[in-house]
């Protein structure tokens, strides 16, 4: 049997402590294995050390101890295997939405011109942004500049997506469409995914899997199979009796979480 | 979509007609009280500082003097920001080296430049090449600082994401810290413009035969006022010039800030 995309072993993260800062044990022997095209969603208390698991994986630092694998290779330097959506904004600001996706395979190619202009045309589309190719960051709304940094990471087909909490700033609604697009992406382009979120109910509607972290330090509490049949409708999945079920008894484990990190 | 930020004062027929008619006041004021209330050596008059104008525009003998002022600032703005950006970008990227050299380079910085006037006329004689350095020295430090600043307050995460799309060490410079540091560099390029007018005019007021400053200097030491006076409207004009300019520079190639 082929090696799962992304394992971690006995994973443990201390961040040192700086003057007065005591040290801060993020991950605690910590083991995870996500299959080849698997949606695995990381929900957890704020703190528990989720986004530190992508940056494990993404390799922009070593773990304390325990090992981290990524697609049959120990992840040793910066990944250049995956597309890391951080939760924060990091469109370059004086690029175009053509240049800011294209930027992806300008490095891929090394080259500043001739990049494919098809190619990345088809990514804009298919996250839905016709139109504003040659609008600046700035001059585009947050649901706008969060399909831009989507199609950024989807163009160079990376087998294996890091998200973090990537559609947590916006509204809602918006957060409703930008879900049911990335499953319908997802149903297309089929790679492997770590989604981490602090909302259960995205967690469920996405994955295939839902690992639940105790708070800090960030241990894997439970991990739950999703048997919720695809293609899904993130509308109206919500209720449907399983979903209510899941939600149910996920909600019970995190919630002791929850309230244990509230009351340090 | 964020609208476009409305300008403050915007200028329209009203505006203008009120503009006109302070000019108007204050010319006119100025033109009564000289030789009523004040003695014209102190104040001229304006009609005697248009003439000036009018005269020295006339037989072409504003010219060389301009011609000399803009050389002497292009000359020095080009060294110097060339040699700032080069500086800030390397100091920018070396932060060990920027905080042994920084105790000197505050030094430096935080002395006034114009003070060096004396000693580099006295080190490159009264023509073009004294005034030449000053206003290098004063545009590089503005620049190199703005340039190193920039290069430091470089979003790191977007740096990673580059990196984490494959990007070397090279291309992060380029495509991150380079164009992020832009608008740093622009901002010391835009305050440096006055500063080298001012070191440009200062120059040529300690020592100099030509020039707009020498222009000032020269009115004043034949006691002709009007002359005085019209040499300062030339280096307003001056200025003014080089603001629009300068702004309208930055909006075309700065864009993307909105």
């Amino acid at each position: 049997m082929a090696e799962p995309a992304i394992v971690l072993r006995d994973v443990t993260q201390v961040f040192p402590g700086r003057g007065a800062a005591r040290e801060v044990i993020a991950l605690e022997g910590v083991s995870l294995a996500v299959a080849a095209q698997e949606f695995v969603a990381l929900v957890g208390p704020s703190g528990c050390g989720k986004s530190t698991v992508l940056n494990l994986v993404a390799g922009l630092w070593p773990p304390t101890r325990g090992e981290v694998r990524c697609t049959g290779r120990p992840v040793t330097g910066v990944n250049t295997r995956v597309g890391y959506m951080t939760q924060k904004d990091t469109l370059l600001p004086w690029r175009t939405t053509l240049a800011n996706v294209g930027i992806a395979l300008e490095l891929k190619t090394r080259r500043a011109t001739g990049w494919d202009r098809d190619r990345i045309s088809r990514y804009i589309e298919l996250v839905g942004l016709e139109g504003f190719e040659h609008h600046y960051p700035s001059q585009l709304s947050g649901g706008m500049r969060r399909r831009v940094a989507l199609a950024r990471t989807l163009i160079y087909e990376p087998e294996t997506l890091l998200m973090d909490e990537p559609f947590g700033a916006l509204d809602a609604q918006l957060k409703l469409v930008m879900q049911a697009e990335l499953l319908r992406i997802w149903g297309e382009t089929r790679n492997t995914v770590v989604f981490v979120t602090h909302d259960l109910g995205e967690a469920i509607a996405l994955a295939d899997r839902v690992v639940i972290f105790t708070g800090r330090p960030g241990q894997v509490k439970a991990v739950q199979p999703v048997d919720l049949p695809r293609p899904r409708d993130v509308f109206s999945i919500r209720f449907t009796p399983r979903y209510a079920e899941l939600y149910e008894k996920l909600w019970g484990l995190l919630q002791t979480e929850v309230t244990k990190g509230e009351s340090l | 979509m964020r609208a476009s930020r409305r300008p403050i004062g915007e200028t329209t027929w009203a505006v203008l007609a009120c503009q006109l008619g302070l000019v108007v006041v204050v010319l006119g004021a100025w033109q009564l009280a000289s030789g009523r209330l004040v003695k014209p050596l102190w104040i001229s008059r304006p009609t005697d500082i248009f003439a000036q104008l009018w005269e020295w525009v006339a037989e072409g003998s504003l010219w060389p003097h301009l011609v000399t002022t803009l050389t002497e600032m292009l000359i020095g703005f080009v060294i110097g920001s060339a040699l700032g950006i080069v500086a800030g970008l390397v100091l920018g990227v070396l932060p060990a080296v920027a905080t042994i050299l920084n105790p000197l380079l505050t030094g430096l910085y935080a002395m006034p430049k114009v003070a060096l006037a004396p000693l580099f006329i006295l080190l490159f004689g009264i023509d073009l090449a004294s005034k030449v350095a000053l206003v290098a020295v004063t545009v590089f430090f503005l620049v190199f600082l703005n340039t190193m600043s920039g290069i430091r307050e470089v979003d790191q995460d977007l740096a990673d994401s580059l990196r984490l799309m494959g990007a070397t060490g090279g291309e992060v410079f380029r495509k991150v810290m380079v164009p992020s540091a832009a608008i740093w560099v622009f901002n010391g390029l835009r305050i440096s413009v006055r500063y080298a007018l001012t070191a440009a005019v200062y120059g040529e007021i300690i020592a100099s035969n030509q020039g707009v400053g020498f222009l000032v200097s020269y009115s004043k030491n034949a006691l002709d006022t009007a002359g005085t006076f019209a040499a300062l409207t030339v280096l307003a004009l001056l200025g003014l010039a080089f603001t629009l300019l300068v702004a309208r520079a930055e909006t075309s190639s700065l864009k993307w800030k909105i």
